[in-house]
């Protein structure tokens, strides 16, 4: 198991990855070990803070397998400061983290979001969590919002802590958005390395998600969406028939959208919301949760419309409201 | 009056927690547990259609978030008056089993075994062992390039901690394949939750996921690697250490706090019948040599909030709970309240679980002279992990014989939509310990919700009758010679496996006071 953590392996899967950020993979490789020759230990310190968060996003990057996450952690990159990593706690704790911060250039990740009705409902250290926040997005090379919640507030915002996204507290620095509740490993995988190789950040839509990542809505790859073409929607979870037929019915947020979940799945391609007959739940957009509600059920009238259609032979599109932010 | 620390924050541990303990004669006089952090889940799902709240809910936890989800969800059952099929609970039941497996693996070698470990013990590794010098070679080069972190600073190693080359050299190879071996674990959850972490296909009346025979065989694969890495390494790695290098602090009770436990019970053995894989009860005053078992009545559980942020009432049932803060409170201290069972603190988790079902192989440490602490914590976390192995192996035969009779069903359709009114309640068995949600529907919508959580349990502060909080008062006694290496007030905060996030809530279900709060 030890033999696949090396360096070497990790430079390799990056290598496959390549073609997604539009690098030749001899490029890319290259560029990569430059970078991670470049400072001191070879590897990239992170400082990775959680605000209101429910660890989710950690929980989600630690499952990993390709690349292993033991190869992240230990080979990678530099954790410095990560609560739920690191071994020091404490006085020590708050002091790598210092260090980190005055050495500078570091990736800083973000993950949950940053109350804004009063500072001592997110204290950390005995500081506000938002003051951390501004300190160290101050000296950062990168800042990385992570999950729904440190990207536009997510299901904290929906309630009374007057919670809000990373983009809301720095306004004088790029944010790359990440959101999904929890993020996609390989959306933060890809987007440090992408980072690192270039030193630049990727090209963003206008919320500050990756395009490579958010440019397509998932009802646009879905694979039900033949059965949402012609009208099968399903209605019974126990009917064998109905197993691979449009979630429109139960609520699906597919169609508002975007992200390449259907494409890319979760849990390294094992399966993702929509394959297992639950539906989008839409958490990679800024109206989650509280526009999303419902969330099992469908109001938008976007129902009666496709009852009312005629499918087969019938090729125009149902308009659906538009996605915000596009 | 003693020298006071503060270790804020506390990590690798769920959550913003911060312990602040007085020591006297270089030991833990008094303890005050603070939970930091509040986000208001249960007051954003009043008004929402009632079905969110098992989706809402997952997210008060990213670590244990499917505890919630299912809990949710027997509350809706509840409420919605669902029967759920046997086949939704078979495949509800081995979602949750992947959900054990890979959290209390996760606990043991990524969250706590650091406390127990003298890690640089490596470079005096001298065998030929291969895997093992190459986990030594890692190690040293890490030393090499100035670059330890994570696994750098730490507390310095004292006299517990474990410095058998060997050993240590062995646990440090066994940390590195959990890591692996628990992110398989969540695809096997993965495989019928759809998605990890936070389940999507678990829902008031079943599940979503209609199984085919792949995926069973598929979870079946899965969990045959997880039963060798528990059955061999995890259950073997705890025992070595609980009755090896540790058992002088599993002697002392290390970590022993108030000896009253409580579990909720949890996952039917057998389903449709009702006998629960961990069984109900209560335990008051432990006598370990005589382990008196108590029924559970879920009357008797109330929240305090005296020493709390949120303003003063009477000690209230979750049920009925009005809370609203006061940030401003003198006396408080945390976000997080005081439940307490019969008006006493109690302890929940694993330890608990396994003392109430007077568990053969925690009897048997006992007999050797282990007392309920620390040791006894993370012992009857792999010894219920096994369990929980065996019962999946179980439950895949009989999802099997389930799946071959015709009209086989997962979900209980007709009672998907909210009823106009209802009450409900769930109780379960959250690998860090009993878990409840209470919800009141009204106009077909959420009125009221309410969680108590196994770290509200845990990390309560004192109650109005003093009582310290469970972690508070397992921390009295323990030994810190030196004040800058309080190594042993981690070791006992840790071995509970703390979760904060799912320790604060903030509920108003009445008033509109919260909203002076917001900045508008």
């Amino acid at each position: 198991m030890l033999g696949e953590i090396t360096r070497r392996d990790f430079i390799r899967y990056c290598a496959t990855t390549a073609a997604l950020l539009g690098l030749s993979q001899l490029e890319f490789t290259k560029k990569l070990s430059a970078a991670l020759v470049a400072s001191t230990s070879g590897k990239p310190s992170v400082i990775w803070l959680e605000g209101q968060d429910c660890a989710g996003c950690t929980v989600s990057f630690a499952g990993s397998l390709n690349p292993p996450i033991a190869s992240i952690i230990l080979d990678t990159i530099s954790v410095r400061y990560h609560e739920v990593l690191m071994a020091a706690s404490g006085y020590q704790a708050e002091k790598a983290y210092h260090e980190t911060v005055k050495e500078g250039s570091y990736v800083l990740i973000v993950q949950g979001s940053i109350p804004t009705a009063d500072d001592r409902f997110c204290m950390v250290g005995g500081r506000p969590f938002r003051e951390i926040l501004l300190e160290s997005a101050g000296n950062a090379g990168a800042i990385i919002a992570i999950g729904a919640c440190a990207t536009y507030g997510g299901i904290p915002a929906a309630g009374p802590t007057g919670a809000v996204g990373v983009s809301k507290i720095i306004k004088n620095k790029p944010i790359v958005n990440l959101p999904t509740c929890p993020v996609h490993p390989d959306h933060m995988m890809g987007t440090i390395l992408y980072y690192l190789t270039t030193e630049k950040l990727p090209a963003l839509d206008k919320i500050g998600r990756p395009r490579m990542y958010f440019s397509q809505t998932c009802h646009d790859n879905c694979r039900r969406r033949s059965y949402f073409d012609e009208g099968m929607l399903l209605e019974d979870w126990n009917d064998p028939k109905q197993k691979n037929y449009c979630l429109i019915e139960k609520g699906c947020k597919g169609p508002d959208t975007y992200s390449d979940c259907p494409v890319r799945q979760w849990n390294d391609g094992f399966s993702f919301c929509i394959d297992c007959g639950a539906g989008c739940k839409g958490c990679a957009e800024p109206t989650f949760y509280a526009n999303m509600s419902p969330l099992y059920a469908e109001e938008s009238g976007m129902l009666d419309e496709i009852k009312t259609k005629t499918f087969l032979g019938d090729d125009t599109q149902i308009d659906r409201k538009s996605s915000k932010g596009v | 009056m003693g020298k006071k620390i503060i270790v804020d924050p506390v990590t690798r541990i769920e959550g913003h927690l911060k312990i602040e303990v007085e020591i006297e004669n270089g030991k833990v006089k008094d303890a005050w547990s603070s939970g930091t952090m509040a986000r208001g889940i249960e007051v954003l799902l009043q008004g929402k259609d009632p079905r969110d709240a098992s989706y809402v809910t997952s997210r008060i936890c990213g670590v244990c978030f499917s505890v919630h989800q299912l809990c949710s969800c027997y509350a809706l059952d509840d409420a919605f008056g669902a029967d759920v099929p046997t086949g939704g609970t078979l495949l509800r039941n081995l979602a949750m089993g992947a959900e054990y497996i890979y959290d209390h693996i996760l606990h043991f070698y990524q969250l706590s075994a650091l406390d127990y470990l003298d890690i640089m013990a490596i470079a005096n590794y001298k065998g030929k062992d291969h895997e093992l010098n190459a986990v030594k070679d890692k190690i040293l080069n890490l030393v090499r390039t100035k670059d330890t972190y994570p696994l750098t600073p730490r507390y310095k190693p004292d006299e517990y901690c474990v410095t058998d080359p060997e050993i240590v050299t062995h646990a440090v190879k066994h940390y590195v394949e959990a890591l692996t071996i628990q992110a398989k674990a969540r695809n096997m959850g993965a495989v019928f939750g759809g998605r990890h972490p936070h389940y999507q296909s678990i829902v008031v009346g079943g599940i979503t996921n209609l199984p085919d025979i792949n995926q069973v065989y598929r979870y079946r694969s899965m969990l045959d690697e997880q039963a060798e890495f528990v059955n061999e390494y995890y259950y073997k790695d705890v025992m070595a250490f609980g009755t090896g290098p540790l058992l002088p602090l599993a002697k002392m009770g290390l970590g022993g706090g108030h000896h009253n436990y409580l579990s909720y019970g949890a996952l039917q053995k057998n389903p449709p019948a009702k006998k629960k894989l961990f069984p109900a009860g209560v335990i008051m005053n432990l006598d370990p040599a005589n382990i008196q078992v108590r029924t559970f009545d879920e009357n008797k559980i109330t929240e305090a909030v005296k020493y709390s942020w949120y303003k003063d009432g009477k000690s209230l049932h979750p049920s009925e709970g009005r809370t609203v803060y006061d940030l401003d409170k003198k006396r408080g201290y945390t976000f997080v309240k005081a439940p307490r069972y019969d008006g006493k603190p109690m302890e929940v988790g694993p330890l608990a679980r396994m003392l109430i079902a007077k568990n053969p192989d925690l009897i048997g440490l006992v007999e050797q002279g282990v007392k309920p602490g620390v040791v006894a914590r993370h012992a009857s976390r792999a010894i219920e992990t096994k369990l929980v192995v065996n019962a999946c192996y179980k439950w895949i035969e009989q999802l099997l014989t389930e799946m071959n009779k015709p009209g086989f069903r997962i979900h209980d359709t007709e009672h998907w939509d909210p009823p106009e009114t209802g009450i409900g309640v769930g109780f379960y068995e959250a690998p860090r310990g009993a878990l409840g949600h209470w919800i009141k529907i009204k106009d077909h919508k959420i009125d009221h919700y309410q969680c108590v959580v196994p770290s509200t349990w845990n990390a309560s502060p004192r109650c109005e009758k003093k009582y310290r909080g469970q972690y508070e008062e397992s921390l009295i006694g323990a030994p810190v010679p030196d004040p800058d290496n309080p190594i042993n007030v981690l070791r006992i905060v840790r071995s509970f496996d703390p979760c904060l996030a799912c320790a604060i809530h903030i509920i108003d279900p009445h008033t509109n006071e919260i909203k002076k709060f917001i900045v508008e």
